[in-house]
């Protein structure tokens, strides 16, 4: 009785978890990104579309910035960046939803891509959703799913060009929804 | 992944985890590990009402953050660019306290 009392004063659930976005990352590093992250909530406008259907009729897609191409197509350009470290390969690869492990590469001067090596699922979970359509937990996994290269200093490439694409292929194939995995 | 940039950009839906970066699923061949994140991942699709609203995944990474793997074999060609400027930065938070 004392609990159930104590939970209606409470505005949150006691055990629910609050993420620190910054726990794996060194304190000197931490406290280099975290200066630029303001302290309250953004007050711009956020783009918002409605969820239309039920997740067991929706088509799904998805997208990690972790620079994943097939091997055969051309890696993400690692070469460049270190040459000019304020540029990121913005450019973007196709991933259709029946790649096998051993066609996919990775390439990323940020993390470290081993994981995504051996199971692409840590980062773009293609077989995971293909389960996920197979039980009817969602509607459909899309035929192609992408990759594009998480280190961009300048957007105007990859938001005039790049995602342009992307999203008009999305379209056509008819995707209602994207889950969209950082590296 | 880190929620916290939210603040910065707005973004239509976040289901932030506390995972490793290149890992943001789970470990490798987890099967039921992945699972579990990417149902409560797209379970906030149906739960999230307005833009914005940022879901705090409940699930723990299993290994310490000194621990965990994530960090490239070099350190990339930005951070090493302003390695001078980060020391600075940690050693003025020490002094100050962290801002957020």
């Amino acid at each position: 009785m004392y609990l159930e009392s104590m939970l209606e004063v409470l505005p949150v659930e006691i055990n629910e978890k609050v993420v620190d976005g910054f726990r794996f990352m060194p304190p000197t590093l931490r406290a280099w990104l975290r200066k630029d992250i303001p302290e309250t909530d953004y007050m711009g406008e956020i783009p918002w579309t409605p969820l239309k259907k039920p997740l067991s009729r929706t088509m799904f897609s998805l997208m990690t910035s972790a620079g994943i191409n097939l091997k055969a197509d051309p890696p993400f350009d690692m070469e460049r960046e270190k040459r000019e470290p304020f540029w990121g390969d913005p450019t973007h690869r196709e991933i259709p939803r029946d790649t096998s492990q051993d066609q996919i590469d990775a390439n990323h001067l940020h993390v470290d891509t081993s994981f995504i090596k051996d199971d692409i699922n840590v980062i773009l979970p293609i077989t995971r959703f293909a389960e996920f359509e197979r039980e009817g937990l969602i509607g459909s996994l899309a035929p192609t799913c992408y990759s594009f290269y998480g280190y961009q200093h300048d957007f105007t490439v990859l938001m005039e060009i790049t995602m342009p694409k992307v999203a008009a292929k999305m379209h056509d194939e008819g995707v209602e929804a994207v889950v969209l995995t950082p590296a | 992944m880190i929620p916290e940039f939210h603040r910065q950009i707005g973004i239509p839906r976040v289901a932030g985890i506390e995972y490793p970066f290149g890992r943001t699923v789970g470990q490798v061949n987890d099967v039921h590990g992945q699972r579990k994140v990417l149902l409560e991942t797209i379970s906030c699709l149906e739960r999230a009402k307005k833009p914005g609203e940022v879901f705090h995944l409940p699930f723990t990474w299993p290994e310490e953050p000194k621990e965990t793997k994530w960090h490239p074999p070099e350190i990339s060609p930005i951070l090493k660019f302003f390695q001078d400027e980060i020391r600075k930065t940690r050693q003025q938070e020490k002094k100050s306290g962290p801002g957020l």
